[in-house]
């Protein structure tokens, strides 16, 4: 029979009803999450904007020109620069996300003898001031050197010196525990019976872990590898200390820049460094499109 | 107070457990536990002349640092620094909560190909460099700069408003840099919640507040929690912002102990004021820390 | 997963260009440890296709950092670029070689005055790069009473409209001079008379910057400044209403010199390198790019006018200048007094 109300026109609510709950609550977050993004955006307009600044001081504007999009072109040790501060970056990355992974998995996984004392050593990178970590690195990897050097010359030609391995090892160390944080945060109020599951049916512990857990914690591995990327390219301090001349940072450059003015070349490399990130993601999503 | 299931489930370590750990134990030992004992031994020390470390044991830094040595008395300068540091970190984690949390939420409850997405657009404008982006808020902020002109222009205000050199500005530009690393870790708890739970306490009657209240809260916690540290702790250390926003009229910790190190060149005591700073930390860490694991 | 995947392969790649990257840099023939910004590329460029030489550069941004590293080891580096208290620091500790003048023949460019410095009379371990001095810029525009000095600056006129150098030695000195003290007596005594004048002038401070003092008063957030001369010559080629001038008490003159630390592998190519900067042609662009006080009298006969009239560059008349001598264990307690003064 053909009840009226099961027709597929108007709903039968009435019009002046707020809506639900939830509702109400999404439709407040994605309002304030725009006027959030403009926050966090309008200065980067405004750095592109004077990426076109014809004058070579940041803050005096004096006229368009597309003069430092050429001359960056030509610019090789900002952009040997740029080339540095993203494979430093990168590797940072992959390795804070291990040992953050693994740690916060195992931290939460057993009861080590040690535990509160293990925590409070990770905790300790994300405390100690900068300059005190980049003297104290300096120190160890100075006073490594020599015996590692002379041990190194029974085997190889190359030699242990300040540069990328040293600045890798330094920065990974201070970003990690931010990943181990995060991961933790997820892992807090886990099922603990996934993995049991997992391994009822079948599952190696190694196969539990990488196609249960990891999924799982997969949000939180990607917000602790954006925040220790993010942390790896704006590094300064820490970096000065532990760089050798043939790993200088794009933050290096900048910082040693300010003195003479910050020109706006730093400019047309941060936005070409924001568009050329834009459209990989950008691309990343229609791959994506294309294989679902 | 935080219901642990996950302790049921935990046992003690075998040898599996022990190997897997190995490698976070050694990086720790290397490059954390090494270099910090090294600066605790420092932290004894005394500097000479040119500026090296001489090995004499005292305890004159620590003193200095506790002592003032005028009067005699606890209490030193240092002590009114990092508490204004601390002020400073403890007004910016509040402002990155509360303005963070429903942009967490919007990205932890958006359509799942989104997230990503919207999570690294809030990331990118930090992964341009530090100085450009403060130096793009100087613009914004000065006396002849951007907003004042708006302000004017609109004849909202008849003389230029002093933004900059406040402790308002150096507020600012540490919401500004610490904003994403609360957003992040937070989306992380609240991107696992059950829609079904939420849906459940509206059934039973509560409104969002409540269901805020009792529901949602306590389970993100985890994530807030993380969030805090993550920003509360770096930004007492954290100085170029308050240099460069604050115009450098009222020093911060880290300011102190960075000039240690390079003006004054008084190494050991910039290695004393940062094992004081560090062991405050850790204490605190540990006994908050030994109040969960006591459920 | 897709952004999993994109960094993994991004650090994939990066792992493999690295090492690559390490292995097709030939080990440099110089390894150049100034400060950023202070020499420009062409002339290090000009330099290797001359000499063939390569030259691997690091900067640094403080005397302080260079030293902590050059202290601490770890790197070996052939040239550096002390300023005068620090070069006196290093001479003193023997941590610099002496030149073999005999490979630095240009050396007889220098203008007289460069040539029997205090904190190096013989001239035997360092050789000027450039000059300045630290004083006073005025925007003319917005403060029309005159200032002549750090009296007039501070007299609390211009209250909070001024930004100086983030810098706890200079600003004591400043108190010094102002006493009619040198700017190396720094004594207990001397610094307990400093505390007053001080606490006096410190408050009516609106910016602290080292950096980049010319910031704040190209934004019209400070009127008056005291800053390094390079600063006050960038402004004056800005906009000419930026005035510069020595205060009428003491001035600090600074002297950037190359020096050649104890131990550097390669010796010869870094006599070499002070030799082929000491030209000239070649001084004059390191001019163009910085203009600080060039020591190297030919290169003077080849500025230009407009060069040699900018006050901050070149100031007129006699004053009354020092360079700093090294304090050793008293920049211990100017950190002090300044911290103690500023934090309250």
């Amino acid at each position: 029979m053909h009840h009226p109300r099961m027709s597929s026109a108007a709903p039968a609510r009435p019009r002046f009803r707020l809506p639900s709950g939830m509702r109400l609550i999404n439709t407040l977050c994605s309002g304030w999450t725009a006027l959030i993004f403009v926050f966090l955006y309008l200065p980067i307009l405004l750095l592109v904007a004077y990426s076109f600044n014809a004058s070579d001081l940041a803050v005096v504007w004096a006229g368009f020109t597309f003069d430092w999009y050429a001359k960056l072109w030509h610019n090789g040790p900002l952009i040997d620069a740029l080339e540095n501060s993203l494979i430093i970056a990168s590797i940072t990355t992959l390795l804070s996300v291990l040992l953050g992974t693994s740690g916060a998995w195992l931290l939460h996984r057993y009861r080590f003898p040690m535990l509160k004392t293990l925590t409070t050593l990770v905790f300790v990178p994300m405390v100690i001031p900068e300059i005190i970590m980049g003297v104290s690195l300096l120190i160890f990897f100075t006073v490594l050197a020599d015996p590692l050097n002379n041990l190194l010359a029974h085997f190889t030609d190359s030699e242990f010196g300040l540069g990328f391995a040293t600045v890798i090892i330094a920065h990974t160390t201070f970003c990690f525990p931010f990943v181990l944080v995060a991961v933790q945060a997820r892992l807090a109020d886990v099922d603990p019976f996934l993995e049991e599951a997992a391994l009822d049916l079948g599952a190696t512990p190694f196969k539990a872990f990488l196609l249960v857990m990891v999924p799982f914690l997969l949000p939180a591995i990607v917000s602790g590898a954006l925040m220790a990327f993010t942390l790896s390219m704006d590094e300064y301090i820490v970096t000065l200390f532990t760089t050798g001349p043939e790993s200088q940072t794009l933050t290096l450059k900048v910082f040693g820049m300010a003195k003479k003015g910050l020109d706006p070349s730093l400019n047309a490399i941060s936005t070409v460094f924001i568009l050329a990130t834009v459209i990989l993601v950008v691309l990343a999503e229609m791959v994506r499109k294309i294989n679902r | 107070m935080l219901l642990n299931p996950a302790t049921a489930n935990q046992r003690r370590p075998g040898f599996l457990g022990w190997l897997l750990m190995t490698p976070m134990v050694l990086w720790l030992v290397a490059f954390v536990v090494v270099p910090t004992a090294i600066l605790l031994v420092y932290s004894f020390c005394q500097r000479d002349e040119l500026g090296q470390v001489v090995y004499h044991f005292s305890w004159e830094n620590y003193r200095r640092i506790f002592i003032d040595s005028d009067t005699g008395h606890f209490g030193t300068v240092y002590w009114t620094i990092t508490l204004r540091s601390i002020i400073y970190a403890t007004f910016t984690t509040g402002a990155c909560l509360l303005l963070g949390y429903p942009v967490a939420w919007f990205i932890g409850r958006a359509p799942e190909r989104r997230r990503n997405l919207l999570l690294t657009l809030v990331m990118v404008p930090f992964w341009t460099s530090f100085l450009v982006r403060t130096y793009a808020w100087i613009i914004i902020l000065s006396t002849d700069g951007l907003l004042n002109s708006f302000l004017q222009y609109t004849h909202l205000i008849s003389e230029p408003f002093e933004m900059l050199y406040t402790p308002g500005a150096v507020v600012l530009g540490l919401i500004y840099n610490y904003l994403p690393f609360f957003i992040l870790p937070v989306y992380g708890s609240i991107e696992k919640l059950d829609g079904s739970l939420i849906e459940a306490s509206f059934d039973l009657g509560a409104g969002p507040l409540r269901t805020f209240q009792r529901v949602i809260l306590p389970l993100t916690w985890p994530g807030i929690v993380a969030g805090i540290l993550i920003v509360f702790i770096p930004a007492i250390g954290m100085f170029a912002i308050t240099q460069l926003m604050g115009g450098g009229i009222k020093p911060t910790i880290g300011e102190v102990i960075q000039n240690q190190f390079l003006q004054a060149r008084d190494w050991p005591f910039g290695a004393a004021l940062g094992m004081t700073l560090m062991i405050l930390f850790a204490a605190v860490y540990w006994f908050t820390a030994r109040r969960q694991q006591a459920v | 997963m897709k952004l999993i995947r994109l960094l993994l392969a991004c650090a994939f790649v990066g792992f493999l260009a690295a090492p690559l990257h390490a292995a097709s840099r030939k080990k440099a023939g110089l390894n150049l440890f100034c400060w950023s910004e202070y020499v420009p590329q062409e002339v290090i460029d000009g330099f290797t296709k001359e000499t063939g030489i390569k030259v691997s550069v690091e900067n640094y941004a403080s005397n302080e950092e260079m030293l902590a590293k050059l202290l601490a080891g770890g790197a070996h580096y052939d040239l550096i670029q002390p300023s005068e208290y620090t070069t006196e620091a290093l001479i003193k500790a023997g941590k610099l070689e002496e030149l073999n003048l005999a490979n630095i023949p240009n050396i007889k460019n220098l203008a007289p005055e460069f040539t029997k410095l205090p904190h190096d009379p013989e001239g035997k371990y360092s050789v000027p790069w450039m000059a300045g001095s630290v004083g006073i810029v005025v925007n003319t525009a917005k403060v029309k009473t005159p200032v002549k000095g750090y009296g007039d600056l501070f007299d609390g006129t211009h209250k909070k409209r001024i930004v100086v150098l983030n810098d706890n030695r200079e600003i004591v000195s400043w108190a010094l001079s102002f006493l009619d003290h040198s700017v190396n007596d720094i004594t207990p005594e001397t610094l307990e008379q400093c505390k007053p004048v001080l606490e006096k002038w410190l408050p009516q401070v609106k910016v602290y910057d080292s950096d980049s003092p010319k910031t704040e008063l190209l934004n019209g957030d400070v009127d008056l400044g005291i800053v390094w001369s390079g600063e006050a010559a960038i402004l004056f080629k800005k906009n000419k209403k930026f005035q510069y001038l020595l205060p009428s008490e003491h001035a600090h003159r600074f002297i950037d010199s190359l020096a050649i630390p104890k131990g550097a592998t390669n010796k010869e190519n870094a006599e070499k390198f002070i030799n082929y900067i000491l030209r000239p042609e070649v001084s004059v662009k390191i001019s163009e790019a910085f203009p600080y006080t060039n020591p190297n009298a030919e290169a003077r006969k080849l500025l230009t006018k407009a060069q040699l009239a900018n006050p901050a560059s070149y100031p007129p008349g006699d004053p009354k200048l020092e360079t700093f001598s090294d304090i050793g264990k008293m920049a211990k307690d100017i950190d002090k007094l300044v911290t103690d003064l500023k934090g309250q």
